[in-house]
C-alpha cells in the first residue's frame, strides 16, 4: 500500500469533485462515492485512510453509515471525518455519537479541509489491518 | 563515527565547489562530498576520485519516467512498473530500464551524465552554503561509468556562464511556463527553429524548465535561453504555481459555498420561492466571482495596494458589457439589475414581490433564473481565462466548475418540468374545472427527481448552463 486513500462520499457531484481538487493538489488520493451503498463497497474494496462524509446521503444518511463502519471490526478504525450543512450543537452531537472523528461544516474553508485531512492521515499505515485484502481483489482471484 | 569520518568541511565563500572538487580528484579520494545551499542539498559520490552518483535533495526532482513517456520513449505501464521498484531513484530506474532492455546502456549513461553536469553547473552558481566529504560513505553502483570531474567541470563551467549570458531573468530551473491561450495560429508560421519548437511543445504549464532539459537533453541554460526568447514573442508565459494555489483554493471556497446556499434552498416548499433561492444563489455567486476577479484579474494583480474605485471600473468595463447585452437581446428583467461597487445588485429582484403578485411574478422570477445562469456563465468563463488561462488549474476548475453548473442545471429542470405539468393541466383545465393553487404546490412537491427521467426536455440543455 503505497499511498493512502482518502474516500470522499457526498451526493453533490461539486462537493465531490472540489475535495477532490483539493486534495489531489496535496498529492492525496482520492476516490469517491455518490451514496451509502456505494460508500461501503468502497470501504470494503478499497479500505481507505480516512472518510469524509456527508450526513444527508439519499438512502442512507450518513450518520447510519457511519454506524455500519464503527459496527465492523476491520473498519472501525478508520477516521471519519463529517461533513454537514448544519452547525447546531444537535447536529454535532449526533455525528459524535454515531461514531465520527470529526465534524466539519459547510461551507467549509479548501485550507481547513486539508489540514484536518492531514492531522488524520499521520501514522495512517498503522491503523490498516496487516494484509488488507478488497473484496474486488478477493473477488478476481476467486473467478 | 560521523566525525571521524567527516575529512574536510566549510563554507562555499571560503572554498568554492570547483575548487574543492580539483582537489578531491587530485587526490583520488572515495567517499561522498555534501553541498548543502538553503533547501538544497546535493551529494555527489566519488570512488578513486571519479564522480560515480549524485543526488539531489530538497527540491522536487522531475520525474524521469514521466518524461519518457510524454516523448513516447516509455509505455506508460512499464514506467509504473520501473517505478514501483525504483522509489523516485533515478539512476535506479534508469539502470532497471538497461536490464529490462528498455533502454540501451550508451542511452542510460548519457542520461545520467547529462543529469549530473546540469546538478553541478546549478550548483556552481550557489553563492553561499556549506560542504562536507565524508570519507567512509561509498556509494552504491549504479551501472554508470566513472565520470572524470575535470571534464565534467568544463562542461558545468560553461553552462554556467550561459546562465549568466542570460542576464536579468526571472527564470530558473524550476519555473513553469505555458502556452498563452490567446495562441491559436500556426507557429511554423514565425519561423521557429526545431529545439524552439520542442520547448514550446513541452511548455505545458505543468513541466518545470529542469524537466524540459532532461527530457531534451538540452542544457538547462539553453533551455532558460530559448524559455526568454518564447516569452519575448508572448508565445509563452511563466506559471506561478503559488499563485494558482490561492486562486484554486479561492474559487474552491465559493463554489462550495454557493452549493451550500443551494442545498439549503433546496427546500423551498413553493415555485417561487425555489425560483427565488436560485435567484440568491445565481447572485451570490456572480458577487463572489467579481470579488474574487477583483483580487486576482491578470491587470490588477502584483501592483500593490490598488485604490478600490479602480477595480470598481475595471469589473465594470470588464463585465457591464457583456450584462447589458445580455438584458437587451434576450432577458429584459436584467435591465433592473446595475452594477453598485463592482457589485451586481439584484435587490429589484429580490424585491420584486412587493410590486408584482402571482404568476407574473413567477415569470419575472423565472427569466431572472435563466438570465443570471447566462450571465455567470460568462463571468467565469472570461476570469478563468484571464487567470489561469488553459493551465492545468484551470481545466481542474472548469471540471469543478461543471458539476456546480450541473446542479444548478439540475434545479431548473425541475422548475421546467413543474412548468410543463402545470401548463399541460391548464390547457386541460380550460375544458374541465381549473386547478387550484394548492394543486399547483402538491405537484411541485411531487416532481420526479430528473436523472435523465422521461420530464427532460431537450430545452434546458439548449438555454440553461
Amino acid at each position: 500500500m503505497a499511498e493512502p486513500t482518502v474516500l470522499v462520499v457526498d451526493d453533490s457531484p461539486t462537493v465531490r469533485k472540489i475535495v477532490q481538487m483539493t486534495l489531489q493538489r496535496e498529492h492525496i488520493r482520492v476516490i469517491t462515492a455518490g451514496d451509502g451503498l456505494s460508500a461501503l463497497t468502497s470501504v470494503a474494496d478499497e479500505m481507505p485512510a480516512v472518510i469524509l462524509l456527508d450526513t444527508q446521503l439519499p438512502r442512507m444518511d450518513g450518520y447510519h453509515i457511519c454506524q455500519i463502519i464503527r459496527k465492523n471490526l476491520q473498519f472501525r478504525q478508520i477516521p471519519i471525518i463529517m461533513l454537514s450543512g448544519k452547525d447546531g450543537l444537535f447536529d454535532k452531537m449526533r455525528g459524535r455519537l454515531a461514531g465520527s472523528t470529526e465534524y466539519l461544516t459547510k461551507p467549509f474553508d479548501s485550507a481547513e479541509l486539508v489540514q484536518t485531512v492531514k492531522k488524520h492521515l499521520v501514522n495512517w499505515q498503522e491503523r490498516m489491518p496487516p494484509q488488507h485484502e478488497g473484496m474486488r481483489t478477493r473477488l478476481r482471484r476467486r473467478g | 563515527m560521523e566525525q571521524q569520518d567527516r575529512i574536510m568541511d566549510g563554507d562555499l565563500q571560503t572554498l568554492g565547489l570547483q575548487s574543492i572538487l580539483k582537489m578531491l580528484a587530485l587526490s583520488g579520494k572515495t567517499g561522498t562530498l555534501f553541498v548543502h545551499s538553503g533547501p538544497e542539498t546535493l551529494s555527489i559520490s566519488l570512488r578513486k576520485g571519479q564522480i560515480v552518483a549524485l543526488r539531489e535533495e530538497g527540491v522536487p526532482q522531475p520525474d524521469l519516467l514521466m518524461m519518457l513517456c510524454l516523448v513516447n520513449k516509455l509505455d506508460p505501464p512499464r514506467a509504473q512498473a520501473i517505478r514501483a521498484h525504483a522509489g523516485g531513484n533515478m539512476q535506479v530506474a534508469l539502470a532497471m530500464l538497461v536490464e529490462r532492455n528498455w533502454m540501451s546502456a550508451a542511452e542510460m549513461q548519457r542520461r545520467l551524465e547529462f543529469t549530473i553536469t546540469q546538478s553541478i553547473s546549478h550548483a556552481l552558481r550557489w553563492g553561499d552554503g556549506r560542504f562536507a566529504f565524508h570519507r567512509q560513505l561509498v556509494p552504491i553502483e549504479s551501472g554508470m561509468q566513472p565520470l572524470d570531474i575535470d571534464s565534467t567541470l568544463l562542461e558545468a563551467l560553461r553552462q554556467a556562464d550561459e546562465w549568466e549570458e542570460i542576464g536579468e531573468t526571472r527564470l530558473t530551473r524550476t519555473s513553469v511556463a505555458r502556452w498563452l491561450p490567446e495562441i491559436n495560429n500556426d507557429v511554423r508560421s514565425l519561423g521557429l527553429s526545431q529545439e524552439y519548437i520542442e520547448v514550446l511543445c513541452l511548455s505545458n504549464g505543468e513541466l518545470p524548465l529542469q524537466a524540459i532539459a532532461l527530457v531534451l537533453m538540452t542544457p538547462e541554460a539553453r533551455v532558460a535561453r530559448i524559455m526568454s526568447h518564447l516569452l519575448e514573442l508572448r508565445l509563452i508565459e511563466v506559471v506561478d504555481t503559488a499563485f494558482e494555489t490561492e486562486v484554486q483554493q479561492d474559487i474552491s471556497n465559493l463554489i462550495i459555498k454557493c452549493q451550500t446556499t443551494l442545498t439549503r434552498q433546496q427546500q423551498s416548499s413553493n415555485p417561487e420561492q425555489h425560483l427565488l433561492g436560485l435567484v440568491t444563489v445565481l447572485s451570490e455567486c456572480i458577487n463572489g466571482l467579481l470579488i474574487h476577479h477583483g483580487r486576482y484579474a491578470k491587470s490588477l494583480r502584483g501592483r500593490g495596494q490598488i485604490p478600490y474605485s479602480e477595480v470598481v471600473r475595471y469589473l465594470e468595463r470588464r463585465f457591464g458589457n457583456q450584462l447589458q447585452l445580455l438584458s437587451k437581446q434576450q432577458y429584459s428583467i436584467l435591465e433592473t439589475t446595475e452594477f453598485t461597487n463592482g457589485r451586481l445588485d439584484c435587490t429589484s429582484i429580490l424585491t420584486l414581490d412587493k410590486l408584482v403578485k402571482g404568476e407574473q411574478l413567477e415569470e419575472f422570477y423565472w427569466e431572472a433564473v435563466l438570465g443570471l445562469a447566462a450571465f455567470l456563465r460568462m463571468v467565469f468563463a472570461e476570469l478563468l481565462r484571464d487567470e489561469v488561462g488553459n493551465s492545468h488549474t484551470g481545466r481542474n476548475l472548469n471540471f469543478a466548475w461543471k458539476a456546480f453548473l450541473t446542479e444548478i442545471d439540475q434545479e431548473i429542470q425541475q422548475y421546467q418540468v413543474y412548468r410543463a405539468q402545470r401548463n399541460a393541466q391548464l390547457s386541460r383545465g380550460r375544458d374541465a374545472i381549473p386547478p387550484t393553487p394548492m394543486g399547483i404546490i402538491q405537484n411541485w412537491n411531487h416532481v420526479p427527481e430528473n436523472e435523465g427521467g422521461p420530464y427532460r426536455s431537450p430545452e434546458p440543455r439548449r438555454r440553461s448552463i
